[in-house]
């Protein structure tokens, strides 16, 4: 008997089976510690955890459990350790040991049916594709009708493939379902090609509403559902954004693009004028790390009639909403919130306003303790800071997210008495106190002293973590070009954007920039580098030198690579990461033509 | 008007001053829900018309009538919810700090605030198609909500009901998006 049975084998079993999935990774970069303490910083920071760990050479090589795990592995890429930024690779990919010959053959195919310049997949006439043929793709029913799926599924595995047209047209298609697909695959495709098939009902169209929400033309001829009288009307309907139906114009792109955009392009820094940016990004760079490490070192910054509250922004973002958090625990916030649109007692509202270094003491220590990421994560903060001559001060409002490390000093729920406690003993439990990510929104309202600044008013807004809104979607790159390389001022005469004050924020609250080597004179810059002279007047000789590594990195054009720099707050590594992340989405036209 | 918070008949009596400026930025944010062209003025009247700093999506605006006139023109209709609002009234100064939370969804009809489309008409036969989308008045379709943050500077007479040029500063700006809207910000 083959002992099956036995509990023994099975194990065996299990471990040559998880030997198998096993993925070979490397680590770069992590002098300074020992390999002990690199595991236990990746397995804490990534949770992946990383077996059978050896030195070789400058390389750590080691293991982990799967393709999945060395894959979220590498989205660590740039993770600063010790003093350096990490870099994983992966070695080799023992799950690709199983390759069938088939899936080797559609990658090629379509490969060969990508063409770069224009972007377009031609995934036309499949049926007369001679090596489809050959090879019996098309023998049987089943197998055309896997067909289609399995080759969407390797395009979206293939990021070279940069896809804004599809050709489909002369395939025998009496429907979509077979291609329905596509939206996953391809949800921001700009043209389709369905031309010449035999699609005649709406309702299987049906399932491609609301996606291709970007789909611009669309070719449907020599399809029965062309002559239906409500043709035109219905794929007005399911494509919201189609401007041009076989050929003719169904919509006014400019009124379009008007009414689908707000006017005002989302920035991530307003500063009335660069002074105020450099002075308020270090007042609160410290403020923040004061916050995080030791809060009574800021009460020097309160006078007695300085005031602090927060209040609870319970409402829950929307699910499609990116990474934001559905189930957000507010529990040790609920009993100080100040949300005067849910606190009904004006009692409550008086008594939770903290005047004074002795009650913003007080409140402060009710406060989990945090972390915020305003150095290593630059982009996920967004600041605006104007003057406010009713008070001879200014208004700083910060926009970000941070971390709870620890339970409050003082427990908000516990400290209130006993008639507090009476009230909250139904149903109360600790998970509601459960430590996460929040985002947050604060105002400080600043008034400078002949020495320093004093805070007159600290306002604290906590909310359910979400990405960010300033965070560039890749798909959208080419909206933003305008803006970025060009601050001019469409829509105001008076005060002036500062745009140099972003880098002023980056290189604040970036070190690595600042403290970095190469001050003095300007670096060469590659001959296809070319920038306006007031773009490159604009910048230090360090930003010139990480903008033309990008450029020679990614290939992308002088445009993108400041874009792409820009988002990044200056860090090179941070924007590689950010590139290779995105590199599928990023239009032609970013390339080095 | 009751739609903009019916301020006239409540009575200022020192402890109710959370209520007015909760009833204050609702009226606010009714405002600039509104797609009536009429209503601009009186919008326009609380803004401090010599000294005002608007911020939208952090670009700046030199004149709040400015702003007024592009979200009138060139944003679709929307729709705000008050989600929370904090404010301190700063000793010494006359003025008031507000901080307030809200969410907003846009019309993804796509048609702006007058019922404008931007379907061409077209030139053959077309049967119903004219009809549904140069009907005036037709419904919004509202797409998922966007996240707000809004900071006021707003001077203390609007506790004794006095609203004219009251608004000295209107940082709006955009929290979290959602993926699935039209909109692009």
């Amino acid at each position: 008997m083959s002992g099956f049975h036995n509990v023994n084998n099975i194990n065996l079993m299990a471990q040559q089976q998880s030997m198998q999935n096993r993925v070979k990774v490397g680590i770069k970069n992590w002098q300074n510690a020992t390999i002990q303490d690199l595991m236990n910083f990746l397995s804490r920071n990534t949770r992946v955890s990383i077996v059978d760990a050896s030195v070789e050479g400058q390389t750590v090589i080691g293991y982990v459990a799967s393709k999945a795990d060395a894959d979220s592995l590498m989205k660590w890429n740039g993770i600063r350790f010790a003093g350096n930024n990490l870099k994983f690779e992966i070695l080799d990919d023992n799950s690709g040991t199983g390759t069938s010959n088939t899936i080797t053959l559609l990658k090629n195919f379509l490969l060969r049916r990508y063409k770069t310049e224009t972007k377009m997949l031609d995934l036309g006439n499949l049926h007369n594709d001679p090596e489809l043929v050959q090879k019996g793709l098309f023998s049987s029913i089943s197998t055309q009708s896997k067909m289609f799926p399995a080759l969407m599924k390797l395009a979206s595995k293939e990021p070279q493939l940069i896809v804004e047209s599809i050709n489909l047209s002369d395939n025998n298609l009496k429907d979509i379902t077979g291609i329905a697909s596509l939206a996953q695959t391809f949800p921001n495709l700009r043209n389709l090609c369905l031309a010449n098939n035999q699609i005649s009902r709406f309702r299987s169209l049906e399932v491609w509403k609301n996606k291709f929400k970007d789909l611009r033309e669309l070719l449907m001829m020599n399809n029965p559902i062309t002559t239906d009288k409500l043709y035109r009307s219905e794929m007005l309907r399911l494509f919201p954004k189609l401007v041009i139906l076989d050929g003719v114009v169904l919509r006014d792109e400019q009124q379009l693009t008007r009414i689908y955009s707000l006017p005002m392009k989302l920035q991530q820094f307003f500063f009335e004028n660069n002074d105020l940016g450099s002075s308020s990004t270090d007042f609160v760079t410290n403020f923040l790390n004061f916050w995080d490490a030791d809060r009574n070192q800021l009460l020097g910054l309160y006078t007695p009639q300085s005031q602090f509250s927060l209040s609870v922004d319970s409402s829950m973002p929307s699910s499609s909403v990116t990474e934001s958090d559905q189930n957000p625990s507010f529990g040790y916030y609920l009993s100080s919130s100040r949300n005067i649109s849910k606190v009904s007692s004006e009692k409550s509202i008086q008594q939770r306003l903290a005047m004074g270094q002795e009650a913003i003491s007080k409140n402060f220590k009710s406060i989990p303790r945090t972390k915020h990421h305003l150095q290593d994560k630059p982009n996920e903060y967004s600041m605006e800071v104007v003057s406010c001559p009713q008070i001879s001060g200014f208004i700083i409002t910060l926009h970000g997210f941070f971390e709870e490390t620890e339970k409050p000093e003082i427990d908000p729920i516990k400290s209130n008495g006993p008639q507090r406690s009476r009230r909250f003993n139904h149903g109360h439990n600790s998970t509601n106190n459960r430590l996460s990510k929040k985002s947050f929104d604060r105002t400080w309202v600043i008034v400078p002293t002949g020495t320093g600044v004093v805070i007159a008013s600290d306002l604290l807004t906590i909310r359910a973590f979400a990405t960010p809104a300033w965070l560039q979607d890749p798909s959208q790159f080419p909206a933003v070009v305008p803006q970025t390389i060009n601050p001019s001022q469409p829509l105001q005469t008076g005060m002036p954007i500062a745009a140099p004050g972003n880098q002023a924020m980056a290189a604040a609250i970036n070190p690595s920039i600042s403290t970095g080597s190469a001050i003095g004179s300007a670096p060469q810059l590659s001959p296809t580098l070319q920038l306006p002279p007031d773009v490159q007047a604009r910048l230090n000789p360090l930003q010139l030198e990480i903008l033309n590594k990008l450029h020679l990195e990614t290939k992308l054009n002088a445009e993108y690579s400041y874009m792409l720099a820009e988002q990044s707050g200056w860090s090179y590594d941070v924007a590689i990461k950010g590139f290779q992340n995105s590199v599928s989405n990023i239009p032609r036209e970013a390339f080095i033509q | 008007m009751s739609r903009y918070g019916g301020s006239s008949n409540v009575v200022n009596s020192g402890n109710n001053r959370s209520q007015l400026t909760e009833l204050f930025i609702k009226k606010i944010l009714a405002h600039l829900d509104d797609t009536d062209p009429q209503k601009l003025t009186h919008f326009l009247n609380l803004f401090n018309p010599t000294n005002c700093k608007v911020i939208v999506n952090a670009t700046p605006f030199a004149q709040p009538a400015i702003f007024l006139e592009v979200w009138q023109s060139s944003v679709v209709q929307t729709q705000h919810a008050l989600t929370a609002v904090d404010y301190h009234i700063i000793p010494g100064s006359q003025t008031m700090i507000c901080n307030v939370s809200c969410k907003v969804r846009f019309d993804e009809s796509g048609k702006d605030k007058m019922g404008q489309d931007s379907v061409v008409a077209s030139n053959e036969g077309n049967i119903g198609m004219n009809k549904t989308s140069a009907k005036p008045n037709s419904r919004p379709l509202w797409g998922s909500y966007f996240g707000v943050s809004l900071q006021l500077v707003i001077e203390e007479r609007v506790f004794n009901n006095d609203m004219n040029g009251v608004i000295s500063g209107f940082n709006y700006n955009m929290i979290y998006k959602p993926q699935d809207s039209l909109i692009t910000i």
